[in-house]
């Protein structure tokens, strides 16, 4: 029983992880919030659901909301932060709300603000394991999230995009000075920002059988707190703390109260906020 | 007679790198004391302990023989230190007459009285006093214009009549003729000699040698943090240190 | 007075107490995304005190305001500690967890939320908005409105001269809390039915949106940005159902073209200037 939910938990929690991924991502290369995040994911999850309306298998779904929610990432990069980069801090992170407003509507219209479900995989298949079962669908949940998280911890320690990245998060103008496009650096870290939360977002449709319009909201906000945990700018630390939070939300639901799942998240935010607002791992550049 | 300031064995770290290390020095009442030292010699450093800014590492700062080296930016000014900075910090929003109504309220003033609309007798007096300093720094006629409009040494003479406002008993003045044209470095330096004439205890932060050389009696020079001479402008231009250190180097 | 039209203004000045409430803090230079949560806590405070204890109105809503403003001390304290985006999130966090406790606190109904409130009228509303714009306007005439204003510029300035900034922090964070608290009593007793979602994370957000979009600068941004963005999806309703991707469409655009908001306090002074000739 207590495998079970821990299972459940960790497929859970690297949904999670793969948003406070991308809030990480952003929040280390502009120092900024970007608050329509949550909204990504939201679009992943309708963008699956409408490719596989249209007959597709799985994956094209999982192309497509990664494709559009990272298009949407880069829409928001450039039309909340770039124009108002010698702004306050605060002006991009307002803009931001407004376009997740934007966001939520567009999409209600396509979708009505009533519950969408993904349309039936067909899979019955389950992995049993003692008293263990594992559906074929937390098994693609887990591959993939666990894929992209090792993916992307890659990308960012050897590539050479990885490297403008961390250059960029450590210190923007030496990097811009060594030549590392700040602009380009900046879309391409929205990109794979928001496509990892439309992947979140598309992964989470199949096991939740019906999301609104409007779950961006609260995915953004357990992404931020996952970020937190995890230390600010910290990749890793943002994997651990999504994957914490699943664990916490499962165990609360199965051992304590499912109506306390949220007081509970956000309070271990707050508190974390008030006594170690620096996370359990710290990154090195953090302030 | 305890001095107005001192330092004893005071230390800054930051990181690894000793910013301040073991300076020790005391100012007197009235006296009119010059910091100088080569770019990075501690010099700021020694204001931001001196003002709260920055905690020292070890050591212990006396204000008047009391314990400062724990308290907050805002008890010390409130204590009778006050400081400009090297680098302008006027308000953007504020005109050049509330510049002085803003900081007088530091040494008067519960927060309700300071909530009542300017009305008040204690308010036309300082009012009055507050026009008054302007007169002193030749901003009088400016009262009226945001800060941030005036020319370049308007706005280090308002630092200094924005400190003065603080009623302080000992000035910190970090580099105040930075940027300064000649005629403007003059009227500075007869503004420092008012100051002085009224008693205030100044501590002097500046690269400009010939006023620093003709307004302080003493003069401490600070190299690596460490303090390396100090006494009378003849002393000090003539130790061999110092010139190694600066004076044969820079300007 | 037609219903939609008085709903529509009662909405618009509940607004402009929350516009007000985020301006108190922004005033002093942090952004607060947890008014909302004052707001909750003014609505249930209020609404279990005249519903549950029988009170009258008024008392009601004056202690319903006070407990907002404690709570505003009592979470100021460690918030305030955190700067920039850290505080944001600060205030994020007690916002929903606010949120989520009315949500799940049984005494005000939890879940199902809460009825049986009634009492507030459009004219309430506005004698609360024309007292706090007063007092904004006293106060930012006063010393106090200087040295807020000096804070705002430059905390280390401010506070080499004796301002003393942290309790100036907290006291602002704390009055926002109060108009919030406020302005949660009236619209719980207007609404007749709360529940939770009424006080989630965007109302903060809107609440700040007014104000940076109206001008940040002086209290009649606050206002103006109240006023505008409380009428423009009202304006915008010939447009259906895309009117909310219009609202959005526009604040974008806004923020690109103006950043420091509607009314400057240049322009505000400019507009003195032409009414009123100086001697």
């Amino acid at each position: 029983m207590f495998e079970q939910q821990v299972i459940n938990g960790i497929t859970l929690g690297s949904t999670y992880a793969l948003v406070a991924i991308g809030y990480t991502l952003v929040l280390g290369v502009l120092n900024k919030l970007n608050l329509a995040h949550g909204e990504l994911f939201m679009v992943g999850a309708f963008t699956g659901i409408a490719v596989a309306r249209l007959g597709a298998p799985l994956p094209v779904s999982l192309v497509a909301a990664f494709a559009v929610s990272g298009l949407v990432a880069v829409a928001i990069e450039r039309s909340c932060f770039y124009p108002l980069r010698n702004a306050s801090f605060l002006s991009p992170m307002l803009s931001t709300i407004a376009f997740g407003i934007l966001l939520q509507n567009l999409v209600s219209q396509f979708f009505g603000s009533d519950p969408s479900r993904f349309p039936d995989t067909g899979s019955s298949f389950q992995l049993t394991l003692g008293t263990l079962t594992v559906s074929a669908i937390h098994i693609v949940i887990l591959a993939t999230a666990f894929g992209l998280m090792i993916g992307i911890d890659l990308l960012i320690r050897k590539t050479r995009w990885g490297i403008a990245v961390r250059a960029t998060s450590d210190d923007a103008e030496t990097a811009a000075q060594q030549g590392m496009h700040p602009s380009r650096v900046t879309m391409t870290t929205f990109f794979v920002s928001g496509a990892l939360a439309g992947v979140a977002g598309m992964l989470t449709t199949l096991v939740y059988s019906q999301v609104t319009p409007h779950i961006g909201i609260r995915q953004g906000l357990i992404g931020m707190v996952a970020m937190v945990i995890g230390g600010l700018g910290n990749l890793r630390g943002a994997m651990i703390g999504g994957l914490a939070i699943g664990l916490v939300e499962t165990m609360n639901d199965a051992y304590f109260s499912a109506g306390y799942r949220d007081l509970v998240i956000f309070a271990i935010f707050f508190a974390f906020l008030i006594v170690k607002p620096e996370g359990l791992f710290p990154a090195h550049h953090s302030r | 007679m305890t001095a107005l300031l001192e330092f004893s064995q005071v230390s800054k770290a930051f990181g690894g790198v000793l910013a301040v290390d073991e300076l020790s020095f005391t100012l007197d009442r009235g006296e009119l004391v010059g910091l100088i030292g080569p770019n990075g010699a501690g010099k700021t450093t020694v204001f931001n302990l001196a003002s709260g800014v920055q905690r020292l590492s070890r050591g212990e700062v006396l204000f008047r023989g009391v314990k400062i080296s724990a308290t907050s930016p805002t008890r010390i000014a409130r204590s009778g230190i006050a400081r400009t900075f090297q680098n302008i910090r006027l308000f953007r929003s504020l005109t050049v007459l509330e510049h002085v109504l803003v900081a007088q309220s530091c040494r008067s003033a519960s927060l309700l009285t300071q909530m009542l609309p300017f009305a008040s007798a204690t308010d036309r007096t300082l009012r009055r006093q507050a026009l008054a300093v302007l007169e002193v720094f030749g901003l009088a006629d400016r009262r009226d214009e945001l800060a941030v409009h005036l020319p370049y040494g308007g706005q280090r003479r308002l630092e200094i009549a924005r400190a003065i406002a603080t009623a302080p008993e000992l000035l910190l003045l970090d580099e105040p003729a930075a940027g300064l044209n000649d005629s403007e470095t003059a009227e500075l330096s007869g503004i420092l000699e008012t100051l002085r004439a009224q008693g205030y205890t100044i501590l002097l932060v500046e690269h400009d040698m010939n006023l620093v050389m003709r307004l302080c009696s003493r003069i401490l020079v600070l190299n690596f943090g460490r303090l390396i001479a100090s006494g009378t402008p003849a002393e000090v231009r003539g130790s061999q240190e110092v010139i190694d250190a600066y004076l044969g180097v820079a300007d | 007075m037609n219903i939609y039209l008085e709903g529509v203004l009662a909405a618009m000045g509940i607004n402009i107490l929350l516009a007000l409430s985020a301006r108190a803090i922004l005033a002093t230079d942090r952004l607060s995304l947890g008014n909302a949560g004052f707001m909750a806590i003014g609505a249930y405070v209020s609404a279990y005190l005249t519903v549950s204890l029988g009170w009258d109105l008024y008392p009601a809503i004056a202690v319903g305001g006070s407990a907002a403003a404690a709570i505003g001390l009592l979470v100021g304290l460690p918030v305030l500690r955190l700067q920039g985006i850290y505080f944001v999130m600060g205030t994020l966090a007690f916002g929903e967890v606010v949120r989520t406790f009315f949500q799940n606190f049984e005494p005000t109904g939890g879940a199902y939320g809460m009825r049986g409130m009634f009492g507030t009228t459009l004219t309430m509303i506005y004698v609360f908005v024309a007292a706090f714009l007063v007092l904004f306007l006293a106060l930012g005439r006063s010393r106090l409105g200087y040295v807020a204003d000096a804070l705002h510029d430059d905390d280390e300035a401010a506070r080499s001269i004796g301002i003393n900034v942290d309790l100036l922090r907290l006291l602002a964070f704390a009055w926002g809390g109060l108009i919030a608290g406020i302005a949660g009593a009236l619209f719980a007793h207007y609404a007749l039915y709360i529940e939770s979602g009424n006080f989630n994370f965007l109302v903060s957000a809107n609440a700040v949106l007014f104000v940076i979009l109206g001008g940040v600068q002086t209290v009649w941004g606050a206002i103006l940005g109240a006023v505008i963005f409380s009428l423009l999806p009202e304006g915008l309703r010939f447009l259906a159902d895309w009117r909310l991707s219009a609202y959005g469409v526009i604040l974008v655009g806004l923020m690109i073209l103006r950043p420091e908001g509607i009314l400057t306090r240049a322009m505000l002074r400019r507009l003195a200037g032409f009414f009123v000739r100086k001697p």
